[in-house]
């Protein structure tokens, strides 16, 4: 991948994919990117609004980053400066959900120079990214494992808005963190409960009890402790577009959570689904999570391999489901801007347990990064 | 254990393709490859004056089963398969295939959720049963 002039221009990647683990790894390892053949053979060729409303986000949160962007926009050159943190409002491209802008923010708040509060406006929840409800109860108790908490540590919804309109907000804060404690996630437990959201704004509130009722009709065969809140905004918190969804979370008894969400079609993008079909299946993806397993869910892989590559010069293991293609490319990028070569071992399920499919055991030594530009107090 | 033997023999399919006819023509492979330290071993054993077919059979079982062992460098190599291209182990193990390096669709959507297997029925009752000790009301060790 590296090209030949990759010391001048830093790494040399080919194409959107992949868009903001580059620029993430490259911020967080001081390395130059470049991006070139963005959606050069397409109608519309380079960058879209909501990767420039992303490259925007970055130059907020950072101090002295140079972006060279071409003409047509089909090549990006990024060159990081100091992640510098502190308040941060930002006005999504409703393109893309919060939560596209949250995963980069999630990887990048614990290493700033001050604690990042951001203020993020846009697309609370569409059916293409985790919403910010997901991440909210997946993401933020997984970093905490790795020594990031406390006070400051908070997502918070404060207006809900769905896609296509958006018109919602959240806030995030984060505290900094020095350094990064090694985890030993090897043993996920049982699940002892299930919690969820189902929310609806601009609908009938009744939409939120009928994805409840199906959803619960579902996973009350495995488990009695099962509550799920409904979660009915209005008003001014209830964004431009009508909407529905669910949030699933299964926690386990040491303390991991594994969860699936599905969404309502956004308004005038095909056909509208029933809240009851909703509910049931989501209930199903929660179950094909848990089947999956491990002590980080999917959507969160990354983030988690991300913490163990960053942490203090120790042995990290985390067991993991089945990798995702995202996850995979994660690695690889890891690879380039890192050079931390994971472990990776499968592991099967004894016979008499019926615990789903394969996991995979990923073993790494951190690099060590310590977060230099923390102010000490 | 045959089943084992069969299985690891296909996840590698790099190595497979070259060392496919080094087992058949192991007394001179052998003698080539001698270097690698693990090839020092096998000639003792063949000097020992045992029929030869038997040696093979050695040989090849104990290759599946170390094989087998490093059931990780299949993953490994599935996740940085780029690394193996460059670094040739003893001269030993070469990677004919190219690596493909758009192995997904580069300008495809940038997002991290892991779409789930469309195989599994979550209606069918055996599915259902497939998790049933994830959950505290499921069977416990001990």
């Amino acid at each position: 991948i590296c090209g030949p002039n990759a010391a001048i221009h830093g790494l040399v990647y080919d194409g959107c994919n992949f868009f903001r683990q580059r620029l993430v790894l490259s911020t967080l390892s001081g390395k130059r990117v470049k991006i070139k053949n963005i959606r050069s053979r397409d109608d519309d060729p380079g960058l879209r609004d909501f990767e420039a409303s992303l490259i925007r986000l970055l130059d907020k949160v950072t101090n002295g980053s140079r972006i060279e962007i071409n003409q047509t926009g089909t090549v990006l050159f990024y060159q990081p400066g100091l992640l510098y943190g502190g308040c941060v409002e930002h006005d999504c491209n409703p393109q893309r959900s919060i939560g596209y802008y949250l995963e980069a923010l999630l990887m990048l708040a614990p290493f700033m120079k001050t604690s990042l509060k951001a203020t993020l406006r846009g697309v609370t929840n569409d059916p293409t990214d985790p919403t910010v409800d997901l991440l909210k109860s997946t993401a933020l108790p997984l970093m905490k494992k790795f020594g990031i908490d406390g006070d400051g540590f908070e997502l918070k919804v404060v207006k809900r808005g769905m896609a296509p309109g958006g018109g919602g907000e959240v806030v995030f804060t984060c505290p900094v963190r020095r350094t990064i404690r090694p985890v030993q996630l090897t043993d996920p437990g049982k699940i002892k409960r299930i919690r969820g959201v189902a929310y609806s704004v601009r609908v009938s509130p009744q939409m939120a009890n009928r994805i409840v009722d199906s959803a619960r009709g579902v996973l009350n065969h495995f488990l009695p402790d099962i509550y799920i809140y409904t979660d009915h905004m209005k008003g001014a918190n209830s964004g431009k577009s009508p909407g529905f969804g669910l949030t699933l979370v299964a926690e386990t008894l040491n303390g991991c959570f594994l969860s699936a969400e599905m969404t309502s079609t956004p308004q005038g993008q095909g056909d509208p689904v029933l809240p009851e079909d909703l509910g049931r299946n989501c209930a199903k993806l929660l179950l094909e999570e848990v089947y999956r397993g491990g002590c980080v869910d999917s959507s969160n892989q990354s983030l988690a391999l991300l913490l163990m590559t960053l942490g203090q010069q120790d042995v990290s293991k985390v067991l993991l489901g089945p990798l995702s293609p995202y996850t995979i490319e994660f690695l690889r990028n890891i690879r380039d801007f890192f050079q931390v070569m994971f472990k990776i071992e499968v592991k099967k399920p004894s016979e008499d347990e019926r615990n789903g499919g394969d996991k995979v055991l990923m073993t790494c030594v951190g690099v060590g990064y310590s977060n230099i530009s923390k102010t000490l107090k | 254990m045959d089943k084992r033997v069969g299985d690891s023999g296909h996840c590698s399919e790099e190595d497979e393709d070259e060392s496919g006819d080094e087992v058949e023509e192991d007394v001179s492979m052998e003698e080539e490859d001698s270097t690698a330290e693990a090839e020092g071993s096998f000639y003792c054993f063949l000097s020992s004056g045992a029929p030869r077919w038997k040696e093979s059979l050695q040989q090849k079982a104990s290759e599946a089963f170390l094989r087998q062992q490093e059931a990780a460098p299949n993953l490994r190599k599935l996740v940085y398969g780029s690394v193996a291209d460059d670094s040739e182990v003893g001269g030993m193990f070469r990677v004919i295939r190219p690596q493909k390096c758009k192995r997904f669709q580069v300008n495809a959507l940038d997002c991290s959720r892991f779409n789930p297997d469309t195989s599994h029925n979550w209606e069918a009752e055996e599915m259902l049963n497939s998790i049933m000790d994830c959950f505290v009301t499921g069977k416990w060790k001990e």
